[in-house]
């Protein structure tokens, strides 16, 4: 009663810290749905093209931060070597789209429409290319730049007609569009460049041989089965943003300890008096500390309660803003924060028990 | 004062010495204080302020240990309690008025006195009740859900007192407990300390400079710069000067 009564006592206060911590709270839940949003969106692609085998230039591992470049002619020798079904070319580059006299980039990719290997993951509206003339954009960034189905885009000197938006195509600082091979190859200059082939193999035959044949007759190329070619992508994808974002919830996580411990800190020196009093009267040990300790979590879950409370609509505000900030929230992810925040508390309660120690009893007869 | 002959001291004190500080900076706040207390007595320490009666207060409620002689509690010495049993011993035994009343004026009257009870290890609700009957008996029940900010001063220090008996204290300690009193409340106070010792047979140790409550005290120590430099015994005919330092 007293932890609760102390704290409404001073309600702007109160509002404030709860506020802080709700703030914290809601910047740790966002930054660990990003996470989840660009690393969906990073290795969906890859994820969702379930082929047998990936084949790339020797020494790249994956295709979102290494250079890989083959030849037509590497996909006729594969199409050669027993047990493949189908070897269906990918062009992945860097390109970038005209819109209102500004140029948007984007990750176009070649793909070969007869197969779908190497296509949009999903798409959410319209359909897949089937013409040399059409493009499938990522859903965020059609939102972002404003195109729609139908609408024509420029791509150097080319126009292409949207026919379809797709999703699970969006890396955050950049996102994934969808053309023919022929057109991406021509786009370059490069009627012949390729970055990868997606390899099927015929049913009941062994993979290991089909990667020894391929290693046999191309050996400058790597061959990938599938959940290895996920794994380096996710790990490729996770080295560039995992830190920035440990940082950043370490960063949220210090703040919170801080507003927590000031507040609680604020609470024990203004109740000097108060705690002396008890001391004096006989309070045992473990009150006062346990006090201290309620206030923490009570702060604490209100904050949480109130972020949670404000976290979605929030999300949701802020994808509609920028529709390029794609979010994925889990409760995986919420019950992460929560106990992070419950550790935080007691961390911050023990800093401010500290003050404890220094008031005494005999403070009560001053 | 109802004291039987055989009655062991609740207090007692041989020759408590308590200095502060160290060389030119040493102040002795208490010299050579003997002191039994009894059930049954209130005891007036008069004096005025630095002449070192809240320290004695403060050694009696073992909040401070004696530089030098022996300060005993309920028959024990104070340097033989661990932290735990003076912690227990001051919650179960010892109750504190205070000048200022010293309420906590984020809770209600009766979560003021509950709150000692708690301590003591009651259940929230067998605490509630206990206060409400205290504050009955104090009849001032009708302050029960009001908090301290809201109260006089006189209601202030009948709460105090109320939390102060909670848990049936064998010893009361006031540290000048008519002080921020008017005339009227500050006899109210301490007719009902002196009520409490003489009818519960308990025993109240009052440190003040207001010759008003000399008229209750059953015994009254006279401090000046630390030192006791008289003591009177009141007897039913009157008043006995004691020669004794053991009083």
């Amino acid at each position: 009663m007293y932890a609760i009564r102390t704290l409404i006592h001073q309600p702007l206060r109160l509002v404030l810290t709860i506020g802080g911590v709700a703030l914290c709270v809601v910047l740790m839940l966002f930054l660990l749905s990003v996470y989840q949003g660009v690393a969906d969106g990073s290795v969906e692609y890859v994820r969702q093209n379930k082929v047998d085998l990936w084949v790339l230039q020797r020494n790249a591992t994956n295709i979102l931060r290494g250079s890989s470049i083959l030849s037509t002619g590497h996909g006729s020798i594969i199409r050669e070597v027993p047990g493949v079904r189908i070897a269906s070319p990918v062009l992945l580059l860097l390109s970038g789209i005209i819109k209102d006299g500004q140029v948007a980039t984007l990750f176009l990719t070649g793909y070969d429409p007869t197969t779908g290997l190497g296509g949009p993951p999903q798409l959410v509206e319209g359909r897949s290319i089937q013409k040399d003339d059409e493009i499938v954009l990522d859903k965020c960034f059609a939102a972002k730049f404003h195109f729609k189905i139908d609408d024509r885009v420029r791509i150097q000197d080319d126009t292409l007609q949207v026919v379809g938006l797709s999703t699970g195509t969006n890396a955050f600082v950049i996102q994934y569009a969808f053309v023919s091979i022929k057109r991406a190859q021509a786009l370059i200059g490069f009627p012949t460049l390729v970055t990868c082939y997606l390899i099927k193999i015929v049913e009941g035959t062994d993979v290991g041989s089909v990667t020894a044949a391929i290693h046999e007759d191309l050996p400058g190329v790597e061959v990938y089965d599938h959940e290895t070619f996920l794994r380096n992508n996710t790990r490729e994808m996770e080295s560039g943003f995992l830190p920035l974002l440990y940082t950043v919830v370490i960063i949220g996580a210090i703040v919170l300890t801080t507003i927590l411990s000031l507040l609680l800190s604020i609470n024990i020196l203004e109740r000097r008096k108060d705690f002396a009093v008890m001391k004096a009267i006989g309070s045992p040990s473990r009150f006062l500390p346990r006090l201290v300790i309620q206030q923490a979590l009570l702060l604490s879950s209100a904050g949480c309660i109130v972020a949670l409370i404000l976290f979605f609509p929030m999300v949701s505000l802020i994808e509609r803003i920028s529709p390029e900030v794609s979010t994925k929230s889990s409760a995986e992810q919420i019950v992460i924060v929560l106990l992070i925040v419950g550790v935080m508390s007691l961390i911050s309660s023990f800093i401010s028990m500290q003050r404890l120690r220094r008031i005494y009893p005999l403070e009560a007869f001053a | 004062m109802k004291r039987s002959p055989a009655s062991s001291p609740l207090v007692e004190l041989v020759d408590a010495t308590k200095t502060f500080g160290v060389n030119e900076h040493k102040t002795v706040a208490v010299h050579d204080v003997s002191l039994q207390a009894f059930p049954g007595e209130l005891i007036m320490l008069l004096g005025p302020s630095g002449s070192g009666k809240t320290t004695l207060l403060t050694l009696i409620a073992g909040l401070l240990k004696p530089t030098s002689g022996i300060v005993s509690l309920f028959g024990k010495q104070i340097d033989c309690y661990s932290r735990q049993e003076l912690q227990q011993m001051r919650v179960l035994r010892v109750g504190f008025v205070f000048q200022t009343f010293l309420l906590l004026d984020a809770l209600n009257v009766v979560e003021n006195v509950a709150l000692v009870l708690r301590f003591a290890g009651k259940s929230r609700h067998e605490a509630h009740r206990r206060a409400e009957d205290l504050l009955r008996l104090l009849h001032i029940e009708h302050l029960a859900v009001k908090f301290p900010q809201t109260l006089s001063q006189g209601e202030k220090q009948r709460v105090a007192v109320a939390r102060a008996i909670a848990n049936s204290a064998d010893l009361i300690l006031a540290d000048e407990p008519t002080a921020s009193l008017e005339t009227k409340q500050g006899f109210e106070i301490i007719q009902l300390l002196h009520a409490y010792a003489a009818e519960e047979n308990k025993c109240v140790i009052v440190a003040s400079h207001d010759l008003r409550i000399v008229e209750f005290a059953d015994r009254v120590l006279r401090l000046e710069d630390g030192v006791v430099v008289k003591s009177e015994r009141k007897k039913d005919s009157g008043v006995e000067e004691a020669s004794s330092r053991t009083i």
